[in-house]
């Protein structure tokens, strides 16, 4: 296929946290929140005058220093973003968020807080819990935290405007990036898709690092684009595969997947669409910030909800999108030493291969996964192994 | 007549198989692997187009698939399958009736279950880390300053074995000097490292689902104290293979060359 016009800018904001955009809109006064989870909603800190910055560590390298403050048995993810804050890769964040989702993130945040990490002379860390069920108990709770560790720490210390109005603000703004996001990721519903699950997959990413309000008109331009992108006249890849499990921040572990002969048409991972780039549906009975968060306890689908209702909806949901984007396979990944993906991923490999009938390759992976070629060699068994139940399925039709 | 290759670009063997329309092998070649993959897998060809009358290069070959880690380099090779596939048709071919494989090769270890066609019904493989593997062997039989072969012979003459609780290369071999230092018997220490790689070999079986026979492919394949070893603690038999279980994966890619090639006529 012809390249993507934009793809080459989008690749270019990857490759560090304090990117271009990130840049720009601080010029303009505007103040850049670090988030390390899917859990705290996007929105919250979107609202006017600031803006997210979901963290990750471009082009990481060793780990050793993030591996002294937090050891080697947990996961690299943490390690390595410690490892780029030491390394003074976050010193343009005004604050960063951070809720008790996940002990390893907290210890991460915590070095990064202790340590002096970031010194901007405003600068503060926040914790708050979040639910690991999904009832009105949970929501209640939620919806306090948020409040009590996200909202009012931002009015009180930068005197950000956290009104309803604001919110509504910071959501519209969010659905539109969502819109963009969904119209363009339905490309890869087609038979033969017009966009490759990498170039989704950048596209993808740039929306949770940048300011979202200086990605429209290129995300706009890029829509228009695919609705006349011819695809290749034959396919290059050998099977079509969702990718599910714990957070890819590297755009480079679904090439190097594709390269290997899957094309990725579903991405249910953190830092993926599905969900998350959908659109917050607000109406005007309730207070906005309670339908905020109800959304993201709807969305949530990272195995730190531990009762039964999110467990097999996430089952569900993964068997939803397969058949949705016609995946022929699922590959279950996660980053070494992620405790909730870790029984996630050990059940599920049994569980959609014995009950829902998918194909399932099952990996824990390195933080940088791209050049091992271990992994490269597992897809790709993987994918022959899919080609060949494909040519018995047909075999078994033409009978 | 058409004859069809498989050249296997192994991390420390490059392998190459040349076999005739009828799927007999006609030329076969194991080589050290050079550091650049082309130019090993460049020797291997050659070689082995050599052993063939009428063939006068790669070029000549029918269909050509590349096979192991750098089967993407594989000069002239039409495609490239990877090397878990190719193991197991390479063994379809060779024992029909084999449905597991233990695959040690120079830098990993799987566990391939095999379909009846030959195809793969599931596969395990251990990660980075090259524990339990030929390099690990190799770092072993230098710390006994001996051959493969000699170390191998010494696990098998063990009465006890003493174990080997490190896994990794390089503390391995701190642990086996410390041993020889305290006047451990070397033969037991050998026998306590073929175990400690069994072992290893037992969990990527048990995750591809191995159940009665077993065969050995790769280099370590022709270690026979791993050998013994395996069968001890996988409790099955280890069936041996008529043609060389390091030809495996270039037998296996030869043979998809063969389907592939008759079709694509």
């Amino acid at each position: 296929m012809k390249d993507l016009k934009h793809l080459y800018y989008f690749e270019k904001l990857l490759e560090d946290a304090n990117n271009e955009l990130v840049r720009e809109a601080q010029k303009e006064g505007k103040l850049a929140l670090g988030s390390v989870c899917f859990q705290i909603p996007e929105p919250l800190l979107n609202l006017p005058g600031c803006f997210s910055v979901r963290l990750r560590a471009p082009r990481t390298g060793s780990i050793e220093m993030g591996t002294y403050y937090m050891s080697s048995m947990l996961c690299e993810g943490c390690r390595a973003i410690l490892e780029r804050a030491i390394e003074g890769g976050y010193q343009f964040l005004d604050a960063i968020l951070a809720p008790d989702a996940c002990a390893q993130m907290n210890r991460c945040v915590e070095n990064i807080e202790r340590q002096n990490l970031c010194t901007k002379e405003k600068f503060f860390v926040e914790y708050a819990d979040v639910p690991m069920k999904s009832d009105d108990t949970a929501l209640r709770h939620y919806v306090k935290q948020m409040k009590e560790h996200l909202l009012q720490p931002l009015k009180n210390v930068y005197g950000i405007d956290i009104s309803d109005d604001a919110l509504r603000k910071a959501v519209e703004e969010q659905n539109e990036i969502s819109r963009l996001i969904t119209e363009i990721g339905d490309y890869r519903k087609l038979d033969n898709p017009t966009i490759t699950g990498y170039e989704f997959a950048v596209l993808c990413l740039a929306t949770f690092v940048c300011p979202k309000d200086k990605l429209v008109e290129k995300l706009r331009e890029t829509r228009e684009e695919l609705k006349t992108r011819l695809p290749d006249e034959r396919a290059t890849y050998g099977a079509r595969v969702a990718v599910v499990g714990s957070e890819i921040d590297d755009p480079y572990l679904i090439q190097m997947i594709e390269e290997a002969g899957a094309l990725v048409v579903a991405d249910r991972f953190c830092f993926g669409s599905l969900p998350g780039r959908q659109e917050i549906v607000l109406n005007d009975e309730e207070d906005v910030l309670t339908q905020i968060c109800r959304t993201y306890i709807q969305w949530g689908k990272c195995p730190r909800f531990m009762d039964t209702v999110k467990i097999i909806e996430r089952q569900e949901y993964v068997d939803q999108i397969a058949k949705e984007y016609k995946a022929q396979g699922l590959i279950y990944q996660q980053i070494k030493f992620c405790d909730y993906w870790g029984y996630e991923r050990a059940s599920a490999f049994h569980i959609m291969r014995e009950e829902y009938g998918y194909p399932v390759l099952s990996i824990d992976r390195p933080y940088v996964a791209k050049s091992s070629g271990q992994l490269r060699t597992r897809v790709q068994a993987f994918v022959e192994s899919l080609q060949v139940k494909q040519l018995e399925k047909q075999k078994k039709g033409e009978a | 007549m058409k004859y069809y290759g498989g050249c296997d670009s192994g991390s420390t063997y490059t392998k190459c198989v040349i076999i005739d329309e009828q799927g007999n092998i006609v030329a076969s070649v194991i080589r050290k692997s050079r550091i650049n993959p082309v130019l090993s897998a460049q020797d291997a060809l050659d070689e082995a187009v050599g052993q063939v009358n009428n063939l006068a290069s790669a070029k000549d070959l029918a269909y050509l698939v590349g096979t192991g880690y750098g089967r993407n380099k594989v000069p002239f090779a039409q495609e490239n399958i990877s090397e878990i596939s190719c193991h197991a048709m390479g063994v379809h071919v060779t024992e029909p009736d084999v449905k597991a494989i233990i695959d040690i090769g120079g830098q990993d270890v799987k566990g391939i279950a095999v379909d009846t066609d030959g195809t793969v019904l599931n596969f395990a493989m251990n990660d980075k880390c090259a524990a339990g593997t030929g390099r690990f062997f190799e770092s072993m039989a230098r710390a006994f300053e001996m051959s493969l072969d000699e170390f191998s012979e010494l696990s098998m003459t063990a009465k006890n074995t003493i174990p080997i609780t490190a896994q990794c290369a390089v503390f391995a071999e701190s642990e086996v000097i410390s041993l020889v230092g305290e006047g451990k018997p070397m033969e037991e220490i050998a026998a306590g490292i073929q175990l400690s790689v069994a072992k290893r070999c037992f969990v990527m079986a048990k995750k591809a689902g191995v159940t009665d026979t077993v065969t050995l492919t790769g280099g370590c394949a022709k270690n026979l104290g791993l050998k013994k070893a395996i069968e001890k603690v996988l409790k099955v038999k280890v069936v041996d293979l008529k043609v060389d279980p390091q030809l495996m994966g270039a037998l296996g890619a030869a043979e998809y060359a063969r389907i592939k090639g008759s079709v694509s006529k």
